[in-house]
């Protein structure tokens, strides 16, 4: 049993992104939750008094609910010492940690069972179906993969703002407005919105993962799944710590890197699997049969290269140097070319959005937004040299 | 039973013609719907519109003339199997070596020497082009000499082939393709077997009907050798066939090998014979005493050489032997305990030849099967497949003056060998299948036989042994599967000899030399006999006739000749170095244009929020499902 049987690196990478967008929610709701208890008292009227209330410990009471609202200014006229704010502040502060923590486990676990039921009914239902031109399939598996990892891989770059992202979108919910159309404010909204949100990317993650693993054997999954999420939490807990962004981005450029390595890797795999798929057409039987490499083991038409060894398909080494860039002991023109051209895309695909986003010319031309940037950055260019004549002005 | 006895009983059979020539008329042609074993009715080439074609019978005392006229319409030419030829290869009749092939609607007369070459017993005549001896052009050819070694009451040719159902050309198209990189060669569709007496082939078993073109000839179950109790039988066993081998043994009957490759032979009590393609054996039957039942004869295909065994092949096939009784269920006592190879080396001639001196030149060849550069699959000899030359060779020999006698010029496949020298053909069988190399011109000493060359072990691998008293003597012979023979000959013979494995889809691909023995002796010997429509033949088929292999007069240029296709070149080439670092330069590319994505100017956190603000509230705008659930108006 070759390494890649035992280790899908699609199935690790797709699992590890989710963790890491599930990890980041979680972290920057953490981070709300103190920011909010602590800055903006206000907007959580109804939290500060549940402290005193009897039996709170466990039905805490969050957001601004109706019931709340109208409960709080009651209790408010009680205002207790400083300290004890204090210390009630912090209790909260842990109470709904704890709610997120809960929260986030509820989601994982629901995540994880419908994952496994997923994929239990996917291989023991579908696994039949693509037994007969393995090649084809593989091919078609692998192209859904690799253009799967080429968006995730692209929006991966742009994770840098997901914390300011996720902080909008969470203190709109918090502050009881409607998100996205989907989460509403409650009382249980610190439970509900991790829960959710790990659900979101846990199912988000079930169906990439049941797109990447198709073809692939069943046991390839569970150690890779494992390990993408022990990274992407580790991940998420390195980016919560060290909130610089720009050490951020730096991990997302090798990230991406890597991603994009082996989405060019399976997109040129595709391409070989069904030039592979063809070649058996022809021969009307799996040229693997015949063994091995050297010639007869490959189609002369259109290779590029081929060496009598290094065949992903026996050799353990390669198999993992297959898995990750693609490799293939025996090339074709379609598999190079897909190679090269996947890189191609991934490099037009990276300046547009740049471009789009206004963060670069391409040679004079400025996107919309590249202006409007412009604009808004003369403008406050200004207003703070303004400022600064103001304030020299005097002197 | 068998005794040194001169009487000779067939004398009185042969053919009324007065001792000199022997000529026959044949007139190639297509006949439709054959249909030997009942399984599907096909075209064949067989001679004056019958099939199968007439068997050759000839006294040693006679020169065969065979005067054929080809009516197909493509070329053609007969090869007589064994037959030497002194001097006279281009009677030989292998196509591209001797003759440019018979056009269309042409005679050529093969002059076959019988009387001057000394060469008695069983032999074979076949088309020597294209494979046309696989879609039925192939007969028996029986030497008889003025007084046999061994004595006989009757004697009778059991023909032996496997069998196709489709054209050789169609099979051919299908086996040397891309899409058969592993070379698996046709797998035959049944096989057949069948009898004749001296010129006669035997009827149907009385009570089937057969119909068609060979509605009079027996096959397999339907054929049967009458057998009288006490009488001793000599039954000629040739293989025919296209592919595979045959293991032949009979049951209830015992069989003493006297002949192979018509050399006369010690007597050899054997259970069982393989013959591979080609070969040819005969043996002593007796009669049984007890008169009742018939006994089945036994040809099974040697399988180990089918890359599948199709469900549907019957490949341990029978016919029989019967008493004169009403026809029954012939007696079948089934299997063998095992399939046996036949040591060549434990075959000792009648007539002793001491082994040839030691010799001047050594042909070490090994051949192997692999796929080429083409993608198709091809035998290689020393890493070279055989190309058939422009110039049939025999013909530059003729044409080329003093270079005749520069082997480059008759192309890569080719060996020059000096007047009455000795030489031996080492070949080393390198692919896993046993293959049956026969040798046009000469019987060739077996000198030795490894069952496997590339081992220490002496009783696989023995030593070549000077001096042996008379070493066996024949024309093809079958090396085992990573084995090898060493052949000694003596280049007495000018002319140019093909040096071949007999299974025709091998030939097809390249899998053959050729000698060209003496160059300045045949030039000599040519002389004015060399018949002038032969060239005349070349010309009608637009083919050069003179020059070198390319038909330049030249050793050296061979342009305008295709030569090939070659062995893979595997590894780093060039193109693929190039693709290599164009993919390793454009994944760098790509992860460059990732980090300059990711650096220079940034979104501020303000930035971000109000974008993520302002996306939320086209959202909310737009509505629930791509605007077509508005959000209420509040």
């Amino acid at each position: 049993m070759g390494a890649q049987n035992l280790f899908s690196v699609s199935i690790f990478i797709v699992v590890f992104r989710e963790t890491l967008e599930a990890a980041v929610i979680v972290s920057v709701l953490l981070g709300l939750v103190e920011q909010i208890v602590n800055e903006e008292p206000d907007r959580l009227a109804g939290l500060r008094d549940e402290p005193q209330r009897p039996a709170i410990t466990h039905n805490v009471t969050v957001g601004g609910d109706d019931n709340d609202e109208s409960a709080s200014p009651e209790n408010s006229s009680s205002v207790p010492a400083a300290e004890d704010e204090l210390i009630s502040k912090k209790r909260l502060i842990r109470k709904l940690r704890v709610q997120i923590f809960f929260g986030t486990m509820v989601g994982l676990l629901v995540a994880i069972a419908i994952g496994a039921a997923f994929i239990a009914v996917w291989f023991t239902e579908a696994a039949d179906l693509w037994t007969k031109s393995e090649n084809l399939w593989e091919g078609i598996f692998e192209l859904i993969a690799s253009l799967m990892i080429f968006v995730m891989g692209i929006t991966m770059l742009k994770m840098d703002r997901a914390k300011a992202k996720w902080r909008v979108k969470l203190q709109r919910s918090f502050s009881g407005e409607n998100v996205d159309g989907r989460t509403k404010t409650g009382k249980w909204v610190l439970f509900i919105l991790p829960m959710i949100t790990v659900l979101r990317e846990g199912i988000e993650a079930v169906v990439f993962v049941g797109g990447v693993s198709l073809g692939q054997p069943a046991t390839s999954i569970p150690i890779a799944a494992i390990v993408g999420l022990i990274c992407g939490l580790i991940s998420g807990f390195l980016i919560y710590q060290f909130a610089s962004r720009t050490t951020l981005r730096m991990f997302l450029i090798i990230m991406t890197s890597f991603i994009l390595l082996i989405g060019a890797g399976l997109f040129s795999k595709a391409v070989w699997s069904f030039q592979e798929n063809a070649f058996n057409t022809l021969l009307g039987a799996d040229v693997d049969d015949s063994g091995g490499n050297g010639p007869g083991s490959y189609d002369v038409r259109g290779n590029v290269w081929h060496l009598d060894c290094c065949n992903p398909e026996t050799s353990q080494g390669y198999s993992i140097f297959n898995a990750i860039l693609g490799w293939q002991n025996s090339a074709t023109q379609g598999s190079v070319l897909s190679y090269v051209f996947y890189w191609l895309a991934v490099i037009a695909a990276l300046v547009r959005l740049k471009f789009i986003e206004g963060r670069t010319k391409i040679f004079w031309f400025e996107s919309a937004a590249g202006k409007r940037r412009r604009r808004a950055n003369e403008e406050r260019e200004r207003a703070s040299s303004e400022s600064t004549d103001e304030k020299s002005l005097p002197k | 039973m068998a005794r040194l006895n001169p009487f000779v009983l067939f004398l009185a059979l042969a053919s009324p013609v007065i001792a000199g020539v022997q000529d026959v008329w044949w007139n190639i042609t297509y006949v439709e719907d054959v249909n030997p074993d009942g399984l599907y009715p096909r075209r064949v080439i067989g001679v004056n519109n019958t099939w199968p074609p007439t068997p050759l019978n000839v006294q040693e005392t006679d020169s065969l003339v065979l005067h054929v006229l080809n009516s197909l319409d493509v070329p053609t030419t007969v090869h007589h199997h064994g037959q030497y030829f002194n001097s006279t290869s281009w009677f030989d009749g292998a196509l591209g070596v001797g003759q440019c092939g018979i056009p269309p609607g042409q005679t050529f007369d093969y002059v076959v020497p019988i009387n001057s070459s000394g060469q008695t017993g069983t032999y074979w005549a076949h088309a020597h082009a294209t494979g046309q001896y696989v879609d039925g052009l192939r007969t028996p050819l029986v030497l008889h000499p003025t007084q046999e070694h061994y004595q006989y009451d009757e004697e009778y040719t059991i023909a032996i082939s496997d069998w196709y159902h489709q054209e050789h050309s169609v099979l051919l198209a299908q086996f040397v393709n891309i899409a058969n990189p592993g070379g698996a060669e046709p797998i035959p569709d049944s096989a057949l077997m069948y009898f004749a007496q001296n010129t006669t082939y035997l009827p149907p078993i009385s009570g089937t009907h057969p119909t068609g073109p060979t509605a009079g000839v027996g096959f397999n179950e339907n054929a049967t050798l009458p057998f009288e109790a006490g009488k001793t039988y000599r039954l000629r066993v040739i293989n025919m066939s296209a592919f595979v081998g045959f293991y032949f043994w009979i049951d209830g009957h015992n069989m003493t090998l006297i002949e192979a490759d018509g050399t006369s032979i010690q007597e050899y009590p054997t259970d069982q014979v393989m013959l591979s393609v080609a070969q040819r054996y005969s043996m002593l039957v007796t009669a049984r005493n007890d008169t009742s039942g018939s006994w089945a004869i036994h040809f099974n295909m040697d399988t180990t050489m089918l890359d599948t065994v199709p469900d549907d092949l019957v490949y341990n096939l029978t016919s029989s032997i019967s008493y004169g009784n009403e026809p029954s269920t012939p007696t079948d006592l089934g299997f063998v305990d095992s399939y046996n190879y036949l040591n060549d080396t434990l075959l000792t001639p009648v007539n002793t030849v001491a082994q040839l001196p030691p010799s001047s030149e050594t042909l070490n060849l090994t051949f192997e099967f692999d796929t080429m550069n083409d993608g198709t699959n091809h035998a290689v000899i020393n890493g070279i497949t055989y190309n058939t030359p422009l110039v049939p060779a025999v013909m530059s020999a003729l044409s080329l003056g003093d270079n005749a006698t520069v082997q480059s010029a008759y192309g890569p496949s080719s060996f020059v060998v000096h007047h009455l020298d000795v030489y031996d053909i080492l070949v080393h069988n390198s692919d896993t299948g046993n293959h049956p190399f026969h040798l046009h011109g000469h019987t060739f000493q077996v000198i030795n036989i490894a069952t496997q060359y590339n081992v220490s072990d002496l009783s696989l691998n023995p030593p070549v042994q000077e001096g042996q008293a008379n070493p066996m003597r024949r024309d093809t012979i079958m090396i085992p599967a990573g084995g090898s023979v060493t052949l000694r000959v003596v280049a007495d013979n000018p002319g140019v000899w093909f040096f071949h494995c007999h299974i025709d889809w091998h030939l097809s691909t390249g899998l053959a030399i050729q000698i060209i023995e003496a160059p300045q002796q045949m030039q000599e010997r040519a002389q004015g006999i060399v018949p002038q429509y032969m060239y005349d033949q070349c010309q009608t088929l637009g083919t050069p006739y003179q020059g070198n292999a390319a038909g330049h007069f030249s050793t050296t240029d061979l342009s305008g000749w295709f030569l090939g296709p070659y062995e893979q070149e595997l590894g780093w080439l060039k193109k693929g170095i190039l693709a290599m670092f164009g993919c390793v330069l454009t994944a760098c590319l790509g992860m460059l244009t990732v980090m300059w994505y990711s650096l220079g100017t940034q979104f501020t956190d303000e930035e971000v929020e109000e974008a993520v603000k302002a996306r939320i509230e086209a959202k909310a705008k737009r509505g629930k499902l791509f605007g077509l659930i508005k959000p209420k108006q509040d």
